[in-house]
């Protein structure tokens, strides 16, 4: 039998591997912790935002102006942390690799139209113009269409918090002959504040903001960028930004189109 | 004479979640029972028969497809069964309409929507 001699390279080989094999056990644990916590956490959040919705909803009787107001903080704020819960479900399961793709064929048209109506209520709030230029003549996509809506709802939603009032924000979407074939480009761009070059990749990792002090203006999960990466590369396309600080910034993703 | 209310039952091992669907349908015109364990489910689907089973899948001593299956060889399937879960998951979807499911809802549904769909599909079942 072949021996390693304590302290050789072999040795500390080795020793480097077990560790990585033991520090790999550990992020798993944790990964499969935050699944069943954010699991669990969406029961009681149901409850709440039911029992909010019942009294909103005057079945129980009618309320006041005041009262009405105060419940539907209750349910905003409720349906705000089942989102953010939600998040961090979709990137512990994307870390464990139990996400998957249920691809079907969808005009990529109709998904903007969607998430158009879902943030303009925001977008108005904040004072900025939001402009969409997605044809209704591009080929269809086949992907899986809820996860390419959450991949552009997290740029969209970033591209809104990061832009001061009055700015644009911008989602177009083109035909291109990409490395392996024809793909879908799209991007979503605005004219906030930007983003250094040296944390143009900082920005992919889980959990990252490039302001992480206490007093940071801009909330949230810190993931929206980590899944939008995962559910790109689950498509087998790729994902990036061009950005300088103060100088806007324009989030790029390709979906590859099947090939014939 | 009046109508008698459809009976619905809530299977849901969190008493939160039954606390708030019982005050919503009990207000919203219906019977309403809550259980949590699959044996205490299945007693009482079988001993009063149930008009809608709104079926969480995880839950104590078993799962939803359990509840399901039990009550699907004992005769005692509800009108309708609707499932309710934390996760969306298509392989999920499709094995909740394969086993007698007309719709898999993920947490929480509007509870308006969620009354609203309750009569949309009992008034179907007639």
């Amino acid at each position: 039998m072949h021996s390693v001699a304590p302290g050789s390279v072999e040795a500390q080989l080795e020793q480097a591997r077990e560790r990585i094999a033991e520090l790999e056990a550990g992020d798993s644990l944790k990964t499969q912790f935050l699944a069943n916590i954010s699991h669990d956490l969406r029961t009681p959040l149901t409850a709440v935002i039911t029992h909010a919705e019942i009294l909103r909803d005057g079945i129980l009787g009618t309320l006041t102006e005041r009262q009405l107001e105060s419940i539907a903080g209750i349910i905003n704020g409720g349906r705000q942390l089942l989102e953010q819960v939600g998040e961090i479900l979709t990137y512990a399961r994307g870390a464990a690799n139990q996400l998957s793709i249920t691809g079907s064929e969808f005009k990529l048209s109709d998904v903007v139209t969607q998430l158009r109506a879902l943030n303009e209520s925001l977008v108005s709030k904040k004072g900025l113009e939001l402009i969409s230029d997605v044809s209704d003549d591009l080929p269809l996509l086949t992907a899986d269409r809820e996860k390419v809506a959450h991949i552009i709802g997290n740029l969209l939603g970033n591209a809104i918090d990061f832009t001061p009032q009055g700015g644009r924000v911008w989602v177009s979407a083109k035909c291109a002959c990409g490395p392996n074939g024809a793909e879908c480009v799209v991007e979503v761009g605005d004219t906030g504040i930007g983003i250094d070059s040296e944390h143009h990749e900082l920005v992919f990792r889980e959990f990252a903001q490039v302001d992480a002090s206490a007093s940071r203006q801009h909330h949230g999960t810190g993931l929206g960028l980590t899944i939008a990466r995962k559910l790109v590369e689950l498509h087998g396309g790729r994902i990036w930004l061009e950005s300088e600080l103060g100088a806007g910034s324009r989030f790029f993703f390709a979906i590859p189109y099947p090939s014939k | 004479m009046t109508a008698p209310r459809p009976h619905l039952l809530v299977a849901e091992d969190n008493q939160l979640v039954c606390d708030a669907m019982r005050v919503l349908f009990d207000a919203s015109g219906y019977r309403v029972s809550t259980a949590g364990h699959i044996a205490e489910i299945i007693d009482i689907a079988t001993s009063d028969p149930v008009d809608l089973l709104l079926l969480d899948l995880g839950l104590s001593g078993g799962d939803g497809f359990d509840v399901l299956a039990t009550l699907r060889a004992e005769g005692a399937m509800p009108r309708v069964c609707v499932a309710l879960t934390g996760r969306d998951e298509p392989e999920t979807a499709l094995r909740c309409k394969e086993a007698g499911c007309v719709a898999m809802l993920l947490k929480p549904v509007p509870s308006r929507d969620l009354v609203r769909m309750v009569g949309e599909w009992l008034a179907g079942a007639d």
